[in-house]
């Protein structure tokens, strides 16, 4: 951490603006020195007024008043230079604020650049929506060729599963006829018929998703 | 600069101020050491009251804080010395912690006899670094060129601990900133500007 290495730290900038702190110092101790010298000014006419002494009295009086447009003076150049010091440093900060913008600005440029532009992003929604309206038309295509030549399996198929959903709610009609023996003896003679109905259906349903497909 | 305007609360001594063996050298080790390291942090507490930096032995024996008015009991030069001395070396040495240190040379004003001016380190130029430090960060002045003067003088300071601080003191203080890369000073001499990192 020598001084080599930090002293590129110190800008002409911040030499300048030390300049003008520097001078802003100058001007403080100035109106300090005067401001004792206006008090010791009063002193010593109040010390000639005591010993009677009118005319020093006066001059000190005079000297005084002198010194005191002097210190008005001063105030108004060190206002000058504290404007001057601020100014100096808000322009700093809007440096900073510009070059944040412009490594913004060039992040967003590469960004953009990365995407291929305008006509690059024109051509890709263009090419998009030519995929899609190809995609729609192949659908449609489909659509219509399945409803004119399937449309009688269609409904074949949906004829055969209304049956199925509703053989069930059929079927609970069955046990009513053999209320009186104890015990069906073979239950699998019993339910042998409605076993065959279910295979049959089950041949004509393999057989239509076929066609669907 | 040897004292600050003094503030006008009055300082507030110690016990061990009015018990009168205080002022004479314990031949004790054990009670020389306690003795010792009483008048350090007394010597600490006045100088930070009276916001002083440098302090000539010379001067200080006929204040108040070497010369007990009321038992008539006073510190003489030598002894004086020998307590500062102790300050000056570290704890390894069997010291009062570096809480002093000889002024030498033109430094210490003139031809004034050696071991006679030193620096009160009641903070030490490290501890001052972390007060600035913590000081520009609470007020965002990273990066603002401030000059010594306005540090020391300037109106934005004047509620600070550091406001009206011996100048070279400032320097040692800045100077530590900027071994540990915090700060850099520049500028010509008498103008000098410093910025914070």
């Amino acid at each position: 951490m020598g001084n080599s290495s930090s002293s590129q730290k110190i800008s002409a900038q911040d030499r300048a603006i030390l300049d003008l702190k520097n001078q802003r110092d100058k001007i403080y101790q100035y109106q300090k020195r005067i401001t004792v010298l206006t008090d010791r000014e009063t002193a010593i006419a109040k010390e000639c007024l005591a010993r009677n002494d009118r005319r020093r009295a006066l001059l000190a009086l005079r000297r005084k008043k002198y010194q005191e447009s002097l210190l008005s003076k001063t105030d108004s150049q060190l206002a000058q230079l504290e404007q001057l010091t601020g100014q100096v440093e808000f322009a700093l900060v809007q440096k900073d604020v510009l070059f944040g913008l412009q490594q913004g600005t060039q992040v967003l440029q590469a960004i953009n650049k990365e995407m291929g532009g305008i006509e690059g992003v024109d051509r890709l929604m263009e090419e998009t929506a030519e995929a899609r309206a190809y995609q729609e038309e192949v659908s449609q295509m489909l659509e219509g060729h399945l409803s004119t030549q399937d449309e009688e399996d269609v409904e074949d198929e949906l004829e055969a599963l209304r049956q199925e959903v509703a053989g069930p709610v059929d079927l609970p009609a069955v046990p009513h006829t053999v209320p009186q023996s104890p015990l069906p003896a073979h239950p699998d003679e019993v339910q042998e018929p409605a076993q065959e109905q279910t295979e049959a259906k089950a041949k004509t349903k393999a057989r239509t998703p076929v066609l669907a497909a | 600069m040897a004292t600050a305007a003094s503030t006008a609360a009055p300082f507030p001594f110690p016990s061990t101020y009015n018990f009168p063996p205080f002022f004479t050298p314990q031949p004790n080790n054990t009670t020389r050491h306690s003795q010792l390291q009483k008048w350090s942090s007394l010597i600490q507490a006045w100088c930070r009251h009276h916001r002083t930096y440098r302090l000539s032995l010379v001067d200080a024996v006929d204040t108040p804080l070497f010369h007990n008015a009321v038992l008539r009991k006073r510190l003489d030069l030598g002894e004086a010395r020998a307590i500062v001395d102790w300050m000056t070396k570290s704890e390894e040495q069997g010291g009062g912690g570096q809480r002093a240190e000889w002024i030498v040379g033109a430094a210490a004003g003139g031809n004034a006899a050696p071991n006679s001016v030193a620096w009160i380190w009641w903070r030490r130029p490290e501890e001052w670094a972390d007060v600035l430090t913590d000081w520009i960060d609470a007020t965002g002045q990273r990066g603002v060129v401030l000059t010594v003067f306005e540090l020391v003088q300037g109106e934005a300071t004047v509620s600070q601990e550091f406001h009206g601080m011996d100048v070279e003191v400032m320097m040692k203080t800045l100077n530590v900133l900027v071994k540990r890369g915090k700060a850099q000073v520049f500028g010509n001499d008498g103008g000098e500007g410093v910025k914070f990192f």
